[in-house]
């Protein structure tokens, strides 16, 4: 019998109907919006549309990202949100020999406390949000030393900051360091916000980076569960009370063209959640039950062929959105098959958000697909298929060790081949791509604005030359030593230890370095620099 | 005959690597031999792996614009080691002017985000088989 799948191969009838639901319990399995399980919404809404409206950003120096923010913030964006350049998440610093042609092209460099300082310059933290894609040991550590620099109490900071031990070095942000040192990381940047950082999700399980090689949504949460479940288990194991850090979770997912498999995902991941965190975990706090859910829009459902079309493909997927009603989004721009976003291409990711939120009234209503049919057997089914997964996926034993093995390696390449072959044999349809394809030659709309390149931050070579002259030789060079040290003790925080090390003049890629030689890894993943310990 | 044997590599510190996969699992199924050296490598180390290898073919995979920054040091390490082995560079940043920019510095071929999988393969194969009946 020939019929349609949702993306993630969930077969679809033509028509839903309320036999498909009967077995439904509004009391135990939706709720309103704002109760228990949360499947229809974090919160009751009144006064809808009002996610938080941004445009991941980032690029060249700590200084041009500002001026950036500071655009998108006049252009009404209502959060902040930055992801590092290639050196800056590979934890490696811009005069690095490797990092010489990227620094800055594909997100800001941060090598420094004085780099955070100045990104923070006349943004006004007190009311917006600043979430950031950056390794959470180093961001949280930046953070908080900017935060000082400009007077700011860190305890009424709001974001986030990407924790992903166990995806990092397999989707794109490799750190090259040790599986337990990365975990370790992750655990003391979140506690050490439990106290020091209260308003500001420490741990922000990012869902996106690790599907869009090609995951399906099924795939994409359970990974996302196993890596929450697991690092809660240390959290908990550490003897932080769950209620004490489970609020300050959060989830970033991805979102496909599937609009309809995607408001059923983000249904399923709430009511997941809640669940998981009542039943398993024991959490009392309804906020450590309730997760607060941002998205960013799909890079690989966009093409280089006629990048008008990603316009459309944007506000497809924020119409998703809306309807799924996440807390905060981000749509991935229509030069997004070439660069890091230009202005234009920002201000248009903007623009389809703010129009959906002022002019379509879509938001008007609280999970305006509840009690669908369709909506709510697809929920059930994408909620069974995900718990499937992931219990499936930690019956086969330590997820460390499934990380370290390569498996989950293996399933995001399969997933790469596999959306490759959907492409070449055109089972999947990609309008400009392998559909209603127009000549190169013709291909002209936006093609000036998509392909201007931008230069590598050269500058920065040199800044990090002088920095490294005028610092005191003493004082970053000890706290290095200390920092080496208490990497050695466990038990203890190391965040403390990175702010210290920072204000003391250290850079990131020194403090990274002595971190990894803590556990036994090269001070250098290249092999090209020397550890300033050795001397 | 014996059968091609194509160097893939991710170039500098970009960390994207579906490209560089694909075509890796793509040539294989093609009955081509791949060396893949994954990501993160500089120009000497490409052409040290092309050397230690013997490789017919080297593929290198662009995701961000540094490939733009290496591509001559790539050639010359080449020519300096007495190698002819043609290369191509497959990528979706890569754009018709970054094409011709390329061809014109002599590499053999670019994919950029137009090309088909099979489009790529059909062309090394096309390489490779010409080196080889020399």
């Amino acid at each position: 019998m020939s019929g349609r799948s949702s993306e993630s191969g969930i077969r679809l009838q033509p028509v839903y109907r309320p036999a498909d639901v009967r077995e439904l319990d509004y009391e135990n399995d939706l709720g309103d919006p704002g109760s228990y399980p949360y499947t229809r919404g974090r919160r009751l809404e009144t006064d809808g549309g009002k996610w938080i409206h941004r445009e991941l950003s980032g690029e060249g120096d700590p200084r041009r990202s500002n001026e950036q923010l500071k655009d998108l913030l006049s252009k009404g964006q209502t959060g902040l949100d930055v992801i590092g350049d290639a050196p800056t998440m590979a934890l490696i610093d811009a005069d690095h020999p490797f990092a010489e042609h990227s620094v800055g092209t594909q997100g800001v460099s941060l090598c420094t406390g004085a780099d955070y300082t100045t990104l923070f310059d006349g943004l006004p933290l007190g009311e917006v949000s600043f979430s950031a894609s950056l390794s959470p040991a180093f961001g949280i550590a930046g953070f908080y030393g900017a935060a000082r620099a400009h007077g700011l109490d860190p305890k009424t900071l709001r974001g986030s900051v990407v924790n992903a031990p166990f995806f990092c070095e397999d989707c794109g942000y490799a750190t090259q360091s040790p599986f337990e040192l990365r975990l370790r990381l992750s655990a003391d940047a979140i506690e050490f916000c439990s106290v020091e950082m209260p308003k500001f999700h420490s741990f922000l399980e990012d869902t996106y980076f690790i599907s869009d090689g090609g995951l399906n949504a099924v795939e994409e949460m359970a990974l996302g569960f196993v890596e929450i479940r697991y690092v809660v288990r240390e959290l908990l194991r550490r003897g932080v009370d769950i209620d004490r850090f489970a609020p300050r979770i959060a989830i970033l997912v991805n979102c496909s063209m599937d609009v309809f498999e995607t408001v059923a995902k983000i249904r399923a991941t709430r009511r997941l959640y809640a669940r998981m965190m009542k039943e398993e975990f024991g959490a009392k706090d309804p906020r450590s039950m309730a997760v607060n859910i941002a998205s960013h829009t799909s890079g690989l459902s966009l093409t280089a062929q006629q990048p008008i079309n990603n316009v459309v493909r944007g506000t497809v997927q924020a119409m998703a959105l809306a309807m799924a009603g996440v807390q905060a989004m981000e749509i991935s721009t229509f030069d997004e098959a070439f660069r890091t976003p230009s202005a234009a291409a920002h201000e248009v990711g903007l623009r389809t958000q703010q129009i959906i939120a002022l002019e379509s009234n879509m938001s008007h209503v609280n999970d305006p697909l509840g009690g669908s049919y369709f909506i709510e057997t697809l929920t059930d089914e994408m909620e069974r298929r995900i718990d499937t997964m992931l219990h499936e996926i930690e019956a086969m034993g330590d997820p460390a060790a499934l990380s370290d093995n390569g498996w989950f390696r293996k399933l995001f390449t399969d997933a790469m081949s596999r959306y490759a072959r959907q492409i070449d044999d055109g089972s999947r349809p990609k309008v400009g791509l392998n559909v209603f394809r127009v000549p190169e030659a013709e291909d002209t709309l936006l093609r000036d604005e998509s392909e201007a390149k931008i230069e590598p931050a050269r500058q920065r070579v040199e800044e990090l030359r002088e920095y490294r002259a005028a610092r005191d030789d003493s004082a970053w060079r000890e706290s290095l030593r200390a920092l080496h040290a208490a990497a050695g003790r466990e038990g203890e925080n190391l965040i403390r230890h990175l702010i210290t090390a920072a204000e003391c003049g250290a850079t990131m890629g020194e403090s990274s370095g002595v971190l990894r030689e803590a556990y036994g890894a090269p001070y250098d993943p290249f092999g090209l620099l020397e550890s300033p310990l050795a001397v | 005959m014996t059968r091609a044997r194509i160097l893939i590599a991710v170039v500098g510190l970009d960390q994207h690597e579906v490209g560089a996969m694909s075509i890796a699992h793509a040539l294989r199924e093609a009955g081509m031999e791949v060396v893949y050296i994954g990501r993160f490598n500089l120009p000497p180390a490409i052409v040290k792996a092309a050397m230690e290898e013997g490789v017919d073919l080297i593929g290198l995979s662009a995701h961000s614009w540094e490939y733009l920054h290496y591509i001559d040091e790539i050639l010359r390490g080449l020519r300096e080691s007495g190698l002819n082995t043609p290369v191509v560079l497959g990528g979706s940043v890569i754009t018709p002017s970054d094409e011709k920019t390329l061809l014109a510095k002599g590499v053999a071929a670019a994919f950029g985000p137009s090309s088909t999988m099979d489009q790529a393969v059909a062309v090394i194969s096309e390489l490779v088989g010409h080196e080889r009946c020399r």
